[in-house]
């Protein structure tokens, strides 16, 4: 989606990448990990659920005992993700461990808003729903999402799996 | 997403994950279609977890895509359980059964 276009978030500039937002979206982005650190702390959001799936769908012990042993290390790099945003938020530049919060962070959110809007992969964009709002940040959230997965697939190592050509 | 028919458990203690009493039959790791996730993201974290070519993390992505679902790793239990948490943290939608 992104690819031959002009980027618009994040660029890849040597050993770090180049933040190319404007002053409103870094706000907007403060804001929105703010929001999401206290949903998050809270705990109780039923919109939370895709943040912590169910790893064993045929055994309830089982993943009851996999979900009390997982969700605090879940929270905390959730969390932890959400310091290295708003530390970084006005920074002209980010190395790649800041990219990969940046993207816990998007993903977040967008998991969390796209839960909350019970999104499907038919969904047209319709600008008179009442809904639009929250439509439209999480088509934004995307296009950074996807400007980030250009800019951090360059840092990736030569790939290892013994399987693959 | 159907999880399918619920396999008979053995009376045993499962707190050990070492006790890997049927190790004949390892444990696949699966990552289910959902509407929210990107398609680039999927194929990236495929890449960066478990060091997939960009070719087969994005045919295991389409796999997902079009199909429903993917096998993404297979492994004893304690393996599967950590591919599994790991994709949950990059929030992907991944389950672990017994392999059939």
């Amino acid at each position: 989606m992104a690819g031959s276009e002009k980027s618009v978030a994040f660029e890849r500039s040597g050993g770090h990448i180049t933040i190319l937002l404007g002053e409103e979206e870094r706000e907007l982005i403060a804001n929105l990990a703010g929001q999401f650190r206290s949903v998050l702390a809270e705990d109780t959001s039923p919109n939370l659920r895709r943040l912590y799936p169910t790893a064993y769908p045929d055994d309830a012990d089982k993943d009851s005992e996999y979900a009390s042993l997982v969700h605090e290390d879940l929270l905390r790099s959730r969390l932890n993700a959400v310091d290295t945003v708003e530390a970084t938020v006005q920074a002209d530049s980010i190395d790649p461990d800041e990219l990969t919060a940046w993207m816990a962070l998007l993903n977040g959110l967008r998991l969390l808003l796209g839960t909350r809007l019970d999104i499907s992969e038919e969904d047209g964009f319709d600008p008179d729903a009442p809904d639009a709002p929250t439509r439209a940040l999480l088509t934004w959230l995307g296009l950074l999402l996807e400007e980030s997965v250009l800019a951090a697939t360059t840092f990736l190592p030569p790939h290892t799996h013994p399987m693959t050509l | 997403m159907n999880p399918g028919p619920t396999p008979v458990e053995i009376d045993k203690p499962d707190l050990g994950h070492d006790e890997e009493t049927d190790a004949e039959r390892p444990w696949i790791v699966l990552v289910w279609n959902d509407p929210i996730n990107l398609m680039s993201y999927v194929s990236f974290v495929f890449q960066k977890l478990f060091g997939y070519s960009t070719v087969k993390a994005d045919e295991l992505m389409l796999d997902v895509h079009h199909k429903g679902r993917a096998v993404v790793s297979n492994g004893n239990r304690e393996k599967a359980e950590l591919d599994v948490f790991r994709l949950h943290e990059h929030g992907l939608w991944a389950t672990m059964q017994k392999d059939t």
